[in-house]
């Protein structure tokens, strides 16, 4: 089974420093984190030294819509491991799971987000993760929660029927909320996920991580060739 | 009432708790059971609330670190660490919390689990953010202060 990891918010936009998510990720038996944070500064190297834990590099994109997220694809997509779109609206969900060059779309179902057969299917095909946001579940109470929780059920029964890839994120703001993939997986099963799903969708950004270091790798030149020294023993 | 027989008394599990939160913050064991029981009375509903049962024992905090026992009724341990993952706020201060592990005494929990962390934590001034800020440390974690309010780093981020 492949590491969990888990995608965070860090400083300046949230309030904990990489480092010290770092920290608390390897108290709570994490393997990596995906910071999705453009303009974080931490040394991947040194946090992976101290903690043990993999940071990947990625870029959540927060547009307005799909037309200033495509600029901000094409300028951030060689900048990063993984390429993030914050959904949130009809039009900016569809315009993600369309491209081939965006990783994840993340809570697609925020604010007057909706999602459907139509948009299951695209991000099959253009192999575009789609995120369970457990953040308002974790966070929220009341209206707001329930609304949260009907948007997972409707994502996950689509998710379901056709066979969509999919991550599974608290989406913390602080180190404080960073929660441990044992409590999110029973987290999940309150809410009528499976464990095996959350399990799933915890490794999903390690995966795609190792995925897309590889092809950006010199040595890459199509899935299963590389470039490399023939080695006359064989 | 008399106490029950042995063999009809409910079986329980405790969990070690670890909690964290800001330097400042001030959480007692009457207000992190009322947010337990909020958090589980949402999450599980009053039914689900009932059976797990949930009941904080020891309770120890000081600057912003602390742990406790959370005694549950067996084979609720699952729901009870969803409704504990769900904890986020106690009386607004923001807190991290993690079940170490689950005994089926408090002893063993106490003796496996518990003790294992200091409160001390030591005032300096550190570097960030382009100035020079106070700031709280507790091995290596450093909260700094800023103006928008704590800020968590580790000794990583003054290299």
């Amino acid at each position: 089974m492949a590491g969990f990891y888990e995608a965070i918010t860090a400083y300046p936009a949230g309030t904990s420093t990489v480092s010290r998510y770092a920290k608390t990720a390897a108290r709570h038996g994490f393997d990596g984190l995906v910071v999705r944070t453009r303009d974080a500064a931490y040394d991947p190297v040194a946090i992976g030294d101290r903690y043990g834990i993999d940071i990947v590099d990625g870029i959540e994109v927060d547009a307005e819509n799909p037309e200033s997220a495509s600029g901000s694809i094409g300028n951030f997509r060689e900048a990063c491991t993984l390429l993030l779109v914050r959904g949130g609206t009809n039009a900016l969900n569809r315009y993600a799971v369309e491209q081939d060059r965006v990783d994840v779309l993340t809570r697609p179902m925020a604010g007057d987000g909706d999602f459907n057969h139509v948009l299951a299917r695209a991000a099959e095909t253009h192999g575009v993760r789609v995120e369970f946001d457990f953040g308002p579940v974790l966070r929220e109470a009341g209206g707001q929660r329930v609304q949260a929780l009907r948007g997972l059920r409707k994502l996950r029964e689509l998710v379901e029927q056709y066979d969509t890839p999919y991550v599974v994120s608290g989406t913390p703001r602080s180190h404080f909320g960073l929660r441990a993939p044992r409590e999110l997986i029973a987290l999940g099963e309150q809410i009528g996920f499976s464990a095996a799903g959350i399990e799933t969708g915890l490794a999903e950004w390690g995966r795609l991580a190792a995925r897309n270091r590889e092809r950006t790798d010199d040595s890459f030149v199509a899935p299963g060739v590389t470039r490399g020294t023939h080695d006359e023993a064989e | 009432m008399k106490h029950l027989p042995k063999y009809i008394r409910p079986r329980w599990r405790y969990l070690a708790v670890e909690i964290e939160s800001t330097p400042d913050a001030e959480i007692d064991r009457g207000a992190f059971q009322r947010e337990l029981w909020y958090a589980a009375g949402n999450l599980l509903g009053d039914p689900g609330s009932a059976d797990a049962d949930l009941t904080v024992y020891s309770f120890a905090f000081a600057d912003g670190i602390g742990e406790t026992i959370v005694r549950v009724r067996r084979g609720e341990t699952d729901p009870a660490r969803a409704a504990l993952a769900c904890v986020d706020t106690i009386d607004g201060e923001p807190v991290g919390l993690f079940v170490r592990g689950i005994s089926g005494t408090v002893r063993a929990c106490e003796e496996r689990y518990l003790g294992h962390r200091t409160g001390n934590s030591e005032q300096r001034h550190v570097a960030f953010a382009d100035a020079d800020r106070p700031a709280y440390a507790r091995g290596e974690a450093v909260e700094v202060s800023m103006p928008t309010g704590f800020v968590s780093a580790t000794e990583l981020d003054f290299e």
